[in-house]
């Protein structure tokens, strides 16, 4: 097969993705009641309004980034590791599938997932919060930083699978970065603030506590300063790089 | 009319670990047309030349084929496909095409009777479904040189016997090269017109099967179930190398064929007759290659 990336094979693609109840719990229904629930006993004891829509978007913004976490990097590695153990890139290769059309076809189909995942997310924070509206900037903002997220998930959950070779250590790898990466970017009960020093020294490595601590701030177009933001991308980028470079050449 | 070389292998050896599983020395060419059996029992190399063939495994040597990789179909010991969805959509995402605008891939699935399963998952398949599918799809890619490891391995006899009768039928119509592994010689009886016998990683024999036939059994073999009554009767004549259950008797000439077969006739005694008995060709191609290791004559 010539063509990089064709109708059957994104369709093939995003019939494997939905295919897995959990990337639907995981990936769109819990973010959005963990964004509602944890909104409504944030805001509760709360009296003044501006400093709830705040809150509620702070929190919007922040809980936004499990959707890649969870469709692409535990999603789209557990996925892969199951094919890898039983064979299929293999067998799709001597279909004459080369790994580099699945791996396009999968980028796509996951990307298509994803978006479908974020306008549920936002139809129901439009329905059922209160949020403060963006500014343009900051809007297309989170949706690029969001996107460059989702990317080192696709490299970063790639490299597991095709390290690990099994399903089972793929998921319990998956796993522990998951929740590590809710931990230390404050979406499990502890802010950035309250964290200790070292932990804090770990939070700022992730993109996910830029997400939740200061996304306020550029969805509503206030002045940021983007250094530490583009440093834990970079950090991020640079360590699914590696990974999925070290397990290329074990290939 | 000289037939094109589809495929030489020389020299190869393969490793695993320290190990090596196979080594082919003199060369080995599949031509156009070529149907050959790969035989030999487990462990001897059928699948590991099959997957170096295919680049799935190291090895040294040469392997050279003037078809691209795209253009050699293979159906595996093993195939598995995603859970996720129906069959149906495998088959259309691997063929880039749609079933119901498809006319030679509809008329595949009806020829294999899979328009039930096409909207099964593929783990819901039976064993003779599961093959069938990948066998549509390998027969899709109307490939010079295909494939087959064990196609039939694991099915029960009946189903065995109709998939094979069908591939037979489907291949009597086309020219395509075919490489077969099979522990079923009954299949290759059908299927196959040249064999390649592997024993512990070396090639024994190569060759038509007519040729190695009578290069290791001669013009004609009777074959015979064993008992002490009949081992006791021919115990004056040659034998041939044979499963313990039988007798083989070689006919090197008419007239002692008709010995043979008279002396049966007169004890009423059940017999077969072969010219091209492929367990025949396998018990004494390995028996004359034990005794030349050992050093005997056959």
């Amino acid at each position: 097969m010539n063509k990089m990336i064709s109708k059957y094979m994104v369709l093939y693609e995003l019939r494997n993705v939905t295919g897995n109840p959990f990337v639907h719990i995981f990936g769109v229904g819990m973010p959005i009641f963990m964004a509602i629930l944890i909104t409504r006993i944030s805001i509760s004891e709360i009296p003044d309004a501006s400093v709830m829509k705040m809150l509620s978007t702070s929190i919007f913004l922040g809980i936004g980034a499990m959707i890649p976490m969870a469709t692409i990097l535990m999603g789209y590695a557990v996925r892969q590791a199951q094919d890898l153990e039983k064979g299929i890139p293999e067998r799709m290769r001597l279909f004459g599938i080369r790994n580099r059309v699945t791996i396009c076809n999968r980028a796509v189909s996951e990307l298509i997932y994803m978006a479908a995942a974020f306008g549920l997310y936002f139809l129901a924070g439009i329905f059922f919060m209160d949020l403060q509206a963006p500014v343009l900037s900051g809007f297309v903002l989170y949706a690029v930083c969001m996107l460059f997220f989702s990317i080192m998930c696709f490299m970063l959950g790639h490299a597991v699978a095709a390290l690990a070779k099994r399903f089972s250590l793929t998921y319990c790898i998956v796993m522990m970065v998951y929740f590590a990466c809710m931990i230390f970017g404050g979406m499990m009960g502890i802010s950035y603030e309250n964290m200790p020093a070292a932990m804090q020294a770990v939070a700022r490595l992730l993109p996910v506590t830029y997400f939740s601590r200061d996304f306020y701030a550029i969805w509503t177009g206030e002045t940021y300063n983007f250094v530490p933001m583009i440093q834990s991308y970079l950090f991020f980028g640079a360590a699914s790089g590696i990974l999925l470079f070290a397990a290329l050449r074990r290939r | 009319m000289e037939r094109e070389v589809l495929l030489s292998i020389e020299n190869l050896t393969v490793r695993y670990g320290k190990d090596v599983v196979l080594q082919i020395g003199s060369p080995v060419l599949i031509e156009e047309g070529d149907r050959v059996g790969i035989i030999g029992s487990n462990g001897a190399g059928k699948s590991t030349l099959i997957r170096s063939i295919l680049g799935l495994v190291n090895y040294q040597g040469s392997i050279r084929t003037a078809l691209p990789m795209d253009r050699i179909a293979v159906h595996m010991q093993s195939n598995e496909y995603t859970d996720s969805m129906a069959t149906k959509h495998i088959m259309e995402a691997i063929l880039q095409t749609k079933i119901s605008r498809n006319q030679r891939l509809q008329e595949l699935i009806r020829y294999f009777e899979f328009e039930d399963c096409l909207r099964k998952r593929y783990s819901k398949l039976s064993g003779g479904q599961k093959q069938r599918f990948t066998i549509i799809m390998v027969m899709m890619q109307d490939a010079p040189l295909t494939f087959y490891d064990e196609v039939t391995s694991g099915l029960d006899f009946e189903t065995r016997q109709k998939l094979v009768e069908k591939m037979v039928t489907w291949y009597q119509q086309r020219d395509a090269s075919l490489c077969i592994v099979s522990h079923y010689y009954e299949e290759l009886e059908q299927l196959a017109n040249k064999l390649l016998i592997l024993d512990k990683g070396r090639v024994i024999a190569y060759g038509k099967k007519e040729e190695l036939f009578r290069r290791y059994c001669g013009r004609a073999v009777i074959i015979l179930k064993h008992s002490q009554e009949k081992e006791a009767l021919f115990r004056p004549y040659d034998k041939l190398a044979s499963p313990a259950h039988l007798i083989a008797l070689p006919c090197e000439t008419e007239e002692k064929e008709r010995e043979l077969t008279d002396l049966l006739l007169t004890h009423n005694m059940d017999y077969t007759r072969s010219t091209t008995d492929i367990e025949m060709i396998y018990t004494n191609a390995k028996k004359c290659t034990e005794n030349r290791l050992d050093g005997g004559e056959r």
